[in-house]
This record gives structure tokens, sequence and C-alpha cells, in this order.
């Protein structure tokens, strides 16, 4: 009976996780589906942007700004690592992670000083775990990050890279390139390398038709310089912004996939133990009936 | 075995119940438990020549008894003589190099065996005051033997395991690294298995050498042997037979005798067929209900004495893969070192499968093997169980979901789970791999560099059928070269 028994407690314990895990895969689905708007609403926002500052860069003036400008020696390059705060979502934050170490070697090996900022529980746990501690810790970004959060650290940035304290921003996130496709990737968010470039290359051929089409000259008011000093920094808040929004969605399309997988494992796991147990409990039967008759037998 | 006095007890046949029979003798001359009856006849041209064992006294002048042959062409009414005394064997040097039945006579047709001595089968054991204390380790160069379940010398070893696991392989492994190793006598008991692994083994002593001399093991060794196809009775007594004789060598000649025994299981099992024969009642699943008493009967003389020690390795068959069976689990009780035989292992590819972390060693002891060997062996272990705990989790859940801790575990425990294969001298022929024999330090130092991560970058099949751990690189070179 002890084997039985064990059985029937393993699949208890299959079959809550089995509960579990559907229901974060529901919640993943409807999370994923408000964050998913939320996305598509903002880049709608970042288009636009990239539409205007594309336009600008096509006339004829000559463009200045203290973001936009490369540094030869980079001496201080800060990576933002952006992970989820939770787990069980599958591969999401191991490939985000081996991608970050990736380009920690990289960095470290051209002899720069790496400045290592990490959003999520699991990207500051994981870092600890190889023994570096980040500079800086986000703990608030869950399925909906907010713009006034991502401002702010947006602000210290502009203000670190214009006062000369980093020379290099470079941003370690999944991007959400469509429901069954993400993939993590490092992007360089300062400088500003390219203008017109938006947040893929969609809008970029998007543009170039609008430009081959329109080509509306602008009129300034009350100055370029002074448009240009407003709209770069938001240009650059709307991108990080993308980044984190782009995360968000990921990691709950990941969650989704990844609960999905494992309720069909527990599901076949389930189905094993309850062969495994039945077998048990005849096996137990007719070796008990069988002692019984023998027994009797033996009486006679 | 002097004729007169068999013929002053004559008892007939009443009864004859598949290998037991009853016999009638007057009252006042009624043969004694355990007194070997002797049968001889020709009847109709079927010669009938039997030993049975006097079981129990049914009163009336009539005895049971077991038989120890076939009972086939047996009828009521046959002239039975009593011996007067249990069945003995020859023992002495003159048993060395020779195959026995478990009647004493030699099976290997090289006519008669010098002896002096004849000893009964049926002996008391050693006293309590002249047991040997000594607890001292037993070096076999197989790396998850010495680490996990280290073999105590003139101790008592079981190896476990379900149906082709590879008990018989690691047993003869054992003789082959042992017994060339070892100085002394080696006595080897085949009990109710196979016939061809008796005469493969014979065949394999005669050929290994002892150490770097020219004398071959079997000079050393005597084996007895009743095997699966001779009725109950004989695998009932042989093992006794066997036993009888290693006590000779140790009482006698004070060496370090070794006693093989395959398979222990087959003779609780040869019990149990007799047993309701016998009129007992059947006890759990179907064993006699004097399970325990008669193991420990013979286990309790397997032991090493002031005068010399007996070092035992005894393969125990496990039914149905099911250790709680009563047959293993009174096996069990009796051992130092226990080796248990898993198929999931073994479904793995990995030989010897030895689970280590059923498995167990009384002397794993810091006092004993040491603080080292000690530590090492529980990490060893923890790691394994950790990983075995995580299991479910990966299954369902997939490695991604275990923190960095637990995945490093899983990491080291892959290769540590692959690093306790090893391959064997007798398997040679089999596997094209060279026998790996691991001394202790290599070992433990093997099994600690792994656990603090030293060889976490070579790829899990490096680990495979190594010796110490550091022809890991050179296979991980090979395994490389190959895939380019």
């Amino acid at each position: 009976m002890a084997k039985a028994r064990a059985i029937i407690k393993r699949l208890k314990a299959v079959k809550n996780i089995r509960k579990i895990t559907r229901t974060m895969e529901l919640i993943a689905t409807a999370r994923f589906k408000k964050a998913m708007e939320r996305a598509t609403e903002a880049a709608a926002y970042t288009k636009k942007i990239s539409e205007i500052v594309a336009d600008l860069s096509n006339t004829d003036l000559q463009i200045d700004h203290p973001l936009l400008k490369s540094r030869d020696n980079e001496k201080n390059v800060v990576l933002l690592v952006i992970t989820s705060n939770r787990g069980l979502c599958g591969g999401y934050n191991s490939g985000l992670l081996r991608l970050a170490q990736k380009q920690l070697l990289k960095t470290s090996e051209s002899d720069q000083n790496v400045d290592l900022e990490v959003s999520g529980k699991r990207g500051i746990g994981f870092l600890k775990f190889t023994g570096r501690t980040p500079s800086r810790e986000f703990l608030q970004f869950e399925d909906k990050p907010q713009f006034d959060e991502v401002e702010e650290i947006a602000n210290r940035y502009i203000e670190s890279y214009t006062t000369g304290t980093i020379d290099r921003l470079e941003v370690v996130f999944t991007q959400f390139e469509s429901a069954s496709r993400q993939s993590a990737v490092v992007e360089t968010l300062l400088p500003i390398g390219d203008l017109s470039r938006g947040d893929s290359s969609k809008n970029k051929t998007q543009h170039e038709e609008e430009e081959s089409t329109t080509n509306v000259d602008y009129e300034f008011l009350p100055s370029a310089a002074e448009i240009l000093e407003e709209l770069v920094p938001a240009s650059f808040k709307a991108r990080l912004f993308k980044c984190f929004l782009d995360a968000a969605v990921s990691e709950q399309i990941a969650r989704m996939v990844a609960m999905k997988g494992a309720t069909e494992n527990a599901q076949d796991m389930i189905g094993d133990l309850s062969q495994k147990y039945n077998r048990a409990r005849q096996t137990q039967i007719t070796s008990e009936l069988s002692e019984i008759i023998g027994g009797a037998a033996a009486l006679e | 075995m002097s004729t007169t006095e068999a013929t002053t007890n004559i008892g007939h046949v009443t009864q004859i119940i598949g290998s037991t029979f009853d016999a009638e003798f007057s009252e006042d001359n009624l043969p004694e438990i355990y007194n070997a009856l002797k049968i001889e006849a020709d009847i109709k041209d079927i010669k009938v020549k039997l030993t049975g064992e006097v079981q129990q006294h049914l009163g009336g002048g009539r005895v049971r008894c077991v038989a120890l042959g076939s009972t086939d062409g047996m009828v009521r009414g046959m002239e039975v003589h009593d011996t007067g005394a249990s069945l003995s064997v020859p023992v002495g040097k003159g048993t060395l190099g020779r195959v026995f039945n478990l009647l004493g006579e030699p099976i290997d047709g090289r006519g008669e065996v010098p002896h002096e001595e004849r000893w009964p089968i049926h002996r008391e054991p050693p006293k309590l005051a002249d047991l040997s204390s000594k607890s001292e380790l037993f070096e076999t160069g197989i790396k998850v033997v010495d680490l996990l379940t280290p073999f105590v010398r003139g101790g008592k070893a079981g190896l476990f395991g379900g149906a082709g696991l590879g008990k018989t392989v690691i047993l003869t492994e054992l003789i082959a690294r042992i017994a060339s190793a070892h100085g002394g006598y080696s006595v080897f008991a085949g009990v109710g298995e196979r016939t061809r692994e008796g005469n493969d083994l014979w065949l394999e002593m005669q050929e290994t050498k002892i150490g770097q001399t020219e004398r071959s093991v079997i000079e050393q060794t005597c084996m007895v042997f009743g095997q699966m196809n001779e009725p109950p009775g004989a695998r009932l007594r042989v093992a006794l037979s066997a036993l009888t004789m290693a006590e000779w060598f140790r009482d006698t000649t004070g060496t370090d005798t070794l006693l093989f025994v395959d398979n222990i299981f087959r003779f609780s099992q040869a019990g149990s067929e007799v047993s309701a024969l016998l009129g007992r009642m059947p006890s759990a699943v179907g064993y006699q209900p004097t399970l325990g008493t008669e193991l420990g009967e013979l286990q309790e003389r397997i032991t090493s004495t002031n005068k010399g020690a007996i070092t035992s390795v005894q393969a125990v068959y496990v039914p149905a893969d099911d250790p709680t069976d009563p047959a293993p689990a009174t096996a069990f009780s009796h051992l130092d070192a226990f080796i248990y035989l898993e198929r999931k292992i073994s479904e793995k590819g990995i030989y010897p499968a030895i689970d280590p972390l059923a498995s167990n060693s009384r002397i794993l002891d810091p006092n004993i093997v040491g603080e080292r060997h000690y530590a090492v062996a529980r990490r060893v272990q923890q790691t394994l169980q950790r990983y075995r705990e995580l299991q479910d989790i990966i299954a369902i859940l997939g490695v991604d979901e275990l923190s960095e801790e637990d995945k490093q575990i899983v990491h080291r425990a892959r290769r540590i789970e692959r690093f306790l294969s090893q391959p064997f001298l007798v398997a040679e022929v089999f596997t094209g791999k060279e026998g790996k024999i691991t001394s202790m330090e290599d070992t433990i130092r093997s099994f600690e560099e792994i656990c603090d991560g030293k060889w976490d970058h070579l790829p899990e099949a490096a680990f495979m059928y190594i010796g110490a751990v550091d022809e890991a690189e050179e296979q991980a070179r090979k395994i490389e070269a190959a895939a380019s």
C-alpha cells in the first residue's frame, strides 16, 4: 500500500500544480491583451514622434543636440536590463540574461566601465548569483509600466549623459515583434544615433513612402533649435517607454506559452501517475487475495 | 559415513509430496531433526539415489523430510537409511580449485577430493564473545562503491536488484577485483542461478591470475553449486555447504576468506517452495513463516571471529523491483554494506546501475572512513537528492523556472550521475573499454572537484565510463573531435 499511497500523494501535488498553471495561463492571457493595447497605443505616439523627427532631419537644418552626439572615447557605459519581477514565464528571463551576460562580457573586454541597472527581481537575483551587484534596481515595473515612472529614469539618464558621467546607454529587453514572435535584443538608446529610426523598420518604409509623396516645407516657430530641444528628449523618453512596454507584453506572452506547456505536461503526468496508481492498487489486491486463498488452502 | 551405522536404523517411505517425503521409523530409533537420510534403490531399472534431511517429527514414528535431490521414481515402502548425523561436506585445502554440489560431491569430473575431515553443514554460529569487532575499509576500486557504500573487511555486503540489472556482473567483477588482489581463500556459492553463469565463472577464474603470480584464482577458490534446475531442497542447503567450507578456512587457517553468494534470495525462495509442503501456513506474500529464522541461521554464521575473517558479498534478487518484499527486506538487516541497483539508472545506460541514494554502508562514518570521505559522500548524496526532488518540477515547468542555485545543482548532479558509471574489467570483452580501477584517493578527489564545480565546463557525456575525473577532459576532446 505504501507505494500506492505515495503515488496518490504525488498525483495530488501534480493536480494542484496543474490548477495553478492553468489559472496563470488565463491571467496571462487577460493581461497580455491589455498590455498589447497599451503597446500599440504607445506605438502610434512613438511613430508620430519619429515621423516628425525624421521630417526635421530631412530639412537642411544643422541638427545639433548633446543627446545626438556620440563620443569617441566611450568610457562609461550603462547597461539597463529589463527582466520580469515574477517567474513562471519559461525561457523569458534566462534568454534575456544570457544576452545581457554576453553584452557585459563584450563591454568589459573592450575596457569600458559598465554600470549595471536592472529592473525586475529575476534579473537582480541572477546577477547577484553570478557575483555582480547592480548599481540600481527597479522593482516597480509590472505588466503596466507608467510613463511617469519611466520618465523619471529617462530624465536621470539625460542629465548624466549631458553632464558626461555616462557615455552610452544600452538596454537589454525583449522586443515585441508580433504575438508569436519576441526576441531578446540589445539596443543603444544613447547617443540617439539615427533620429529617423523609429521603433521598427516598418515605420521607416512608411515614412519613406510619405517622404516620396509629401515633401512638406516646415516653418519653425519659435525656432528649429527650440523645437529640437523639446523633441529629442521626448523621442528618447518615448523610446525608453516603448522598451518597457514591449518587455511587459513579451513577458505576458512568454508566461502564457510557458503555462500552456506546463499545464499540458502536468496533464500528461497525471495520466501516467493515474495509470501507475491503478496498477499498484490492482497488484496489491491481487497479492492480498492470493495470500488469503493460499492461507486458507494451507489450513485445509 | 559408516555404513554399519546406517544399516542399523532403517525406515520406510510412507508418503511423497513433491520434493518432500515422509518416512516411518521405529519409535525408539527416530532420526533426529536435520539428520541426513539416504535412499538407494533400483526399481525396474530406475536407479534412485537420494539424500533427504529430516525437518519435522510427525508423531507415530514418522518423520517428514526435504529431499535434497529429485524425488522422481520414488515409491512408498522404499527403504530409508538413517545416517545418524546431519549432512556433511569435505573441508580442507583439498577442496581448493574444485567444484562441488551441495552434498560435497565433486562435479567437475576431476575424481575424488582428498580430504581428512568432513564437517556437518548445520553448525552453531560463533559465540558473541568470539566475534571480531574490527571495522576496516575494504577497497574495491569501483568509484561508487568505495565512495558511497564502502565495504567492510570481514563484513557482509549485499547487492540488491531486480531482474537483469547486473547483479551477477557486479559480483563477477568483484571476484575479479578482490580475489585477484587477495591472498587468502575464496568460496563461491551458486544458489539457484543459471548453470551457464556458473560455468562462465569457473572458466573466468581459471584465466584470472592472482596478482603478479602465475597461479590462477581458481587454485585458491572452491565452488559449490546448486543451480536453478535442481530441486528446492538442494537450493535450500547449498549455501550452508559452501559456508561450511568457508568456515573451515576461517577457523583452521586463520586467513581472510571471501565468500561470494549468488543468489541469497533463491535460498529464501527454495524455503518457501518446500514450506507449504511441510505443512506450514504461508505468511506475508506467500513466504514461509520461518523466513526470518532460516535466513538468520545462515547469515549469523557468515561472520568474522577472532580466528579469522569471512568477507562476504551476496547478490539478492528483488522480486518485481519491490524492495519491501519480505525476502530482500529480511536479508537487508543482516548486511554491513547495502547496494541497491535501480532500473531507472540502468535504463539510462549507466552501469553499474547502483542507486546512490538507496545504497548505504555501516562504515560510512567519519570515525572510520575519515571526515573528508564522509563529507564528500554526503555532498554527492545531497546534490543527487535535490536533483531527484526537482525532477517533477523540471518535468512540468521546465529547467528555466529553477532558481540559479538549483540550476547549478541540476547541472552538477547530471555530471555526478554519469560519473558514477565505470568500465568493468569483466565487461572489457563486451564494451571494448578497458576496465578502470580507481584508487580511493582519486575517487574522493574526483567527486570533491565535481561538487566544487571545477569540471562544470565539460559536457555531460565526457563523464561517462571513465576512471578518475581527469580523464573527462581527454574524453571531452575526443567527443569534440568526433563531432567536428
